[in-house]
């Protein structure tokens, strides 16, 4: 088993710093992308018909091209603005670097991604609690503080996981494009040059891949606990059930 | 290029309009436009594959042995844990590897085998791949990666036959392959066709890859033309233009998302005739 164990232990070793960096730069977006995507699904449901319009357009700009494009297209803007903007601002260092524009790019992203999911559960949100909330005499705050928020985020939840664990699949993309300064490479970069040393693809990626794996289920298992918190009042607890993003 | 255009023509446009299209149309932009080929081919041809490992993977879950409804369960599950880009890189390299491993044992000494430090063991066994058949190789793992998501959709659909339909067929006294060919993969499609026609975006979507396989694709040719461009003889001839060919990238894109999304609603509507179905 020795001659089997040992290089798998080996890159299991060499693989957890890497990861790391996979799981900053979902760490880093997730939750600027959330907020983005609850502005942006409200902005798309509002009656203001510019706003909408807006909001729809970056909708379907986002989810309607691949990411690799958009990691190459908002670094090669965020070079070309350099000289004009980011230097004499003198933020060119924090602009530029993969671990602020990495992030940035992944929020830009998930931010449309799930906006949409959210945009279809606000459609969905029982029209006779908002009825009751008006007839109530709540204001518009009100309304959405104790009604349609709690609604909407239970039933966008077990989408918005899979939205999650994909953005954390994207964030291998990111050093295909960003450079890599120093020794801040990602699973994949790493699973590379450990391939590039030896030429054992097999067990390189595979311990990339199971890195991912397990980082999955972690979301997976996290998000369900949260979602089962959230529907602990309700009759029949369902648990979170896979279902790929269909438009990732 | 611009000879091509009729004298009247080419008198009537300004200097810069020329100009312009003499850029767009010289050698190397054409060579970009003709790129479009390898998206186009290795969108067709994973969707082709993937419908098949689709098909394959759904009939291996609905089996009747547990070994091999688990190889089905492995496989559509895949794609939980794993980013295509990973399985996409992974897939040529360890084909490539397999195919030089058996090269080597025919064509190395056992000697070479034995005390080799590089791989391949011997020159002999070393492969390259050229363009076209990494694009197959890039077909093909597109097509698992992606067969792993059809293999959901059409296990669901399957399942989404009316009952009544596989028992009347049973009644009949069609045998299990007779009912599964001529009534339940028959009838599936239009439950399908939403998850499939989102797998297609998905796959499209990652024909971006292709880059990725030393495959010179509309993305490393727009990478070329855009990088500033300097010639010893005429100086800097463009500063850094990448981020209008990529943006040129991006609706290209969403061009064919948009198609393809027209394209579907056409199919369902043409597939859905004489259904009873939830219309949309």
């Amino acid at each position: 088993m020795e001659w089997f164990l040992g290089p798998l232990v080996g890159d299991i070793e060499m693989l957890a710093k890497p990861a790391l960096f996979n799981i900053y730069f979902a760490a880093a977006s997730i939750p600027i992308g959330f907020v983005g995507a609850v502005l942006l699904a409200l902005g798309k449901a509002s009656r203001n018909r510019l706003l909408s319009r807006l909001c729809s357009g970056y909708i379907y700009v986002f989810r309607g091209s691949p990411f690799f494009i958009q990691l190459f297209m908002f670094y090669s803007v965020a070079l070309a603005l350099n000289i004009g903007v980011w230097k004499p601002l003198g933020i060119d260092w924090l602009v530029l670097h993969p671990l602020f524009l990495g992030p940035a790019i992944l929020a830009l992203n998930t931010a449309a991604y799930a906006a949409e999911i959210f945009y279809g559960a606000l459609l969905t949100v029982p029209k006779g609690e908002v009825e009751a909330a008006r007839a109530f005499g709540m204001s518009r705050g009100q309304q959405f503080r104790s009604v349609i928020w709690p609604n909407l985020i239970r039933i966008a939840w077990p989408a918005y996981t899979n939205e999650v664990v994909f953005l954390f699949h994207a964030t291998a993309l990111v050093y295909f494009t960003l450079p890599v300064i120093d020794d801040q490479k990602d699973l994949m970069n790493r699973a590379g040059q450990l391939f590039q040393k030896d030429y054992n693809a097999f067990l390189h990626f595979s311990v990339a891949a199971l890195y991912f794996l397990v980082i999955s289920l972690v979301i997976f298992y996290v998000f369900g606990l949260i979602y089962r918190r959230m529907t602990r009042h309700m009759p029949h607890q369902r648990a979170i059930r896979f279902k790929p993003r269909w438009l990732g | 290029m611009i000879d091509l255009l009729p004298q009247w023509l080419r008198e009537g446009l300004s200097e810069d309009v020329l100009f312009w299209l003499g850029y767009l149309t010289n050698g190397k932009h054409l060579a970009w436009y003709a790129s479009v080929r390898f998206t186009l081919f290795a969108a067709v041809a994973g969707a082709a594959v993937a419908l098949a490992m689709g098909l394959l993977g759904a009939t291996l879950r609905n089996s009747r042995l547990l070994p091999v409804r688990l190889i089905g369960a492995g496989y559509t599950n895949m794609t939980r844990g794993i980013p295509d880009v990973l399985f996409f890189i992974f897939f040529p390299l360890a084909f490539e590897q397999t195919v030089e491993w058996v090269m080597s044992r025919s064509l190395c000494s056992a000697e070479e085998i034995a005390t080799a430090v590089l791989w391949p063991p011997c020159p002999a066994a070393n492969i390259h791949f050229d363009t076209f058949q990494y694009l197959l190789l890039a077909s093909v793992s597109l097509g698992i990666v992606y067969g792993a998501f059809a293999a959901n959709v059409i296990f669901g659909a399957m399942h989404s036959v009316a009952p009544g339909q596989i028992e009347a067929a049973r009644a009949f006294g069609m045998s299990d392959r007779q009912v599964n060919w001529r009534i339940r993969i028959r009838q599936m499609w239009i439950y399908a066709l939403p998850g499939l026609s989102n797998v297609w975006m998905l796959l499209i979507k990652s024909t971006s890859l292709l880059s990725l396989l030393q495959i010179t694709d509309i993305v490393r040719w727009a990478n070329v033309l855009g990088s500033p461009n300097f010639l010893p003889t005429a100086g800097l001839v463009h500063p850094d233009w990448r981020w209008q060919y990529y943006l040129v990238l991006l609706v290209f894109y969403i061009i064919l998302t948009f198609l393809s999304e027209k394209g579907f609603t056409a199919l369902r509507r043409r597939v859905g005739r004489g259904m009873i179905t939830v219309e949309d």
